[in-house]
């Protein structure tokens, strides 16, 4: 289902159904999942419609830039150990129009197919609402469904000398970068900086001979995927998310 | 070409108003204080809302709008004392007036000044920020504006409420998003005849389905008492500030609709009266007490007695 489309088209998948047609002098944007349904129509002509995964935050409504994801079993790092694992994270696919050579996007639509949950990280008083996400621990790149859920390569890093023991880590969509080409790809890092506090954040995918060892299918090359987040103009945001109550 | 004849050597901008030890004050240097400090007010209406606008996007307005406030007045303090000399009155000199000035101001405007002290440390504090859901003696809505004398709410059904900043600070206030969470709680009635445990079940897998229903704080759902007449359960659910209202006011129809689709019922009250024929009735014999019974009764007339004594 990712990719670029010319309109008029229509795409099927999953009980996805996206299409652009041309009603008299418009185009109509119709997008069915269940009972769920979207139009709107476009004006004007020579438009570029582009689906691709987006960061995971968007629905049912967006609330927080904040993905929780918590491991389904405790891992326990070594002090001063650095370690690469592979999580799973929800995926939401985004719809965007733009003009010729990816000029002036916009979003259109945002939907998903997965189970959506909230959680707050942190005290009642001063934490933080995230989105959350329970995750399988992976030594090896899984094989999963693109439109349901995506790979995190997450580097963990224990800059502390005692061991950490680590159920749960929180990442901010702004610094979120997501790749697509048959999986939906995202690679991370989380430093350990002592017992209670951990930093996360997000890592541009290397490209070729950078990942020396790694596997192939991990070498390969993604196309970047346009955010909802990357798509705003900014002030000083964090990219990196500070967790102050624990992993 | 008639008034020049009639007032030739007068000019209205060298005509003096009054003496001063720095010299005469005249017409012209009035228009200059006045205009001056009308383009500055302008200049620093002009900037302000250009900032607003450049800032819309990159600060949220809580932050934005104290900042402007505050560049906005101290502007224009600055341009109006750089300017007082103008007309003939030294700054210095305010200074040294400003113990008395002060004193006399302070009686005269008393609940002015406090208005705007408390202004100033309700900016500073920030107990609520612009855009807050508030509660205010009484009065609850939304804050709109924090200005230097008041605050201004928009109640829920659309009122403006001006209140003093005096009153805002002084009083009790009750931030509903001051947190980034809040819990709300149903209690709900089943028959005795019902299957609490089932019912619970359902109401959980309800709320587990509910996106802004957060997994923590985790929800708990418990019989919390046996009624009169029904089984009471307690649902308490955290959610996020933004969402709680929707997700309160939805799920307790759904959690209703449920219970009765898998025959659970919410009982009316009721009472149970047993009524009996007269042909039923027995006689009651009046009985007499028995020793031992005499005894205890005895015990306690004693007790009562020592406890007089």
């Amino acid at each position: 289902m990712y990719g670029y489309y010319d309109p008029p088209f229509s795409v099927e998948q999953e009980g996805i159904s996206v299409s652009v047609e041309r009603t008299g002098d418009r185009w109509t944007y119709r997008r069915t999942l269940g009972r769920d349904e979207v139009e709107k129509l476009i004006l004007g002509d020579r438009k570029r419609i582009i689906i691709n995964p987006v960061e995971p935050l968007n629905t049912p409504k967006e609330i927080t830039p904040n993905l929780l994801i918590e491991f389904e079993k405790t891992l326990l790092l070594a002090g001063g150990e650095k370690k690469q694992i592979f999580l799973t994270f929800p995926v939401e696919i985004g719809v965007f129009i733009s003009e010729s050579e990816n000029k002036s996007l916009q979003l259109i639509d945002v939907f998903t197919l997965v189970r959506q949950k909230f959680t707050l990280y942190g005290e009642v008083s001063n934490g933080v609402v995230c989105k959350h996400w329970k995750s399988r621990l992976y030594s090896v790149s899984p094989s999963l469904n693109p439109l349901q859920e995506g790979i995190m390569e997450l580097t963990l890093r224990n800059t502390s000398s005692d061991w950490a023991s680590i159920s749960k880590a929180v990442f901010s969509a702004y610094g979120m970068k997501l790749y697509y080409d048959g999986d939906v790809f995202m690679k991370a890092r989380m430093d350990i900086l002592n017992r209670n506090t951990a930093e996360t954040g997000f890592e541009m995918q290397p490209i070729n001979g950078e990942m020396k060892g790694s596997l192939v299918k991990d070498r390969k090359i993604r196309k970047e995927a346009f955010g909802v987040y990357g798509l705003r103009k900014l002030g000083f945001v964090p990219l990196k998310f500070y967790m102050g109550w624990g992993f | 070409m008639i008034l020049p004849e009639i007032m030739p050597d007068i000019n209205f901008f060298e005509f003096v108003l009054y003496p001063t030890s720095k010299g005469p004050v005249t017409l012209g240097d009035l228009i200059k204080f006045i205009v001056i400090l009308s383009f500055s007010v302008l200049l620093s209406r002009v900037l302000t809302i250009y900032l607003r606008r450049s800032l819309k996007d990159r600060v949220s307005k809580d932050v934005g709008e104290p900042i402007l406030k505050l560049l906005y007045y101290s502007s224009l303090i600055v341009v109006f004392i750089s300017t007082l000399p103008l007309i003939g009155l030294d700054p210095s000199g305010l200074l040294l007036a400003g113990g008395v000035a002060g004193i006399v101001l302070g009686f005269a405007s008393q609940n002015i000044v406090g208005n705007l002290v408390s202004g100033c440390f309700l900016m500073f504090e920030r107990p609520i920020k612009i855009g807050d859901q508030v509660e205010i003696n009484g009065t609850a809505g939304y804050v709109t504006d924090i200005r230097i004398i008041s605050t201004l709410i928009r109640t829920y059904d659309g009122l403006l409420v001006r209140l003093p900043n005096q009153q805002v600070f002084t009083t009790n206030i009750t931030n509903i998003v001051g947190h980034p969470v809040r819990r709300f709680e149903y209690t709900v009635r089943i028959r005795y005849s019902d299957d609490a445990s089932a019912a619970i079940w359902l109401i959980k897998e309800l709320i587990d389905k509910e996106p802004f229903a957060l997994l923590n704080p985790s929800p708990s759902v418990f019989v919390t008492e046996l009624g009169e007449s029904s089984v009471n359960i307690i649902v308490r659910i955290w959610a996020p500030v933004s969402e709680w209202f929707g997700l309160k006011t939805k799920l307790l129809w759904n959690i209703k609709k449920t219970l009765e689709e898998n025959g659970i019922e919410i009982p009316f009250p009721q009472r149970v009266l047993h009524i009996k024929k007269d042909s039923e009735r027995k006689p009651q014999a009046i009985e007499e007490p028995k020793e031992k019974q005499f005894e205890e009764n005895e015990y306690v007339l004693n007790f009562e007695e020592r406890v007089l004594n």
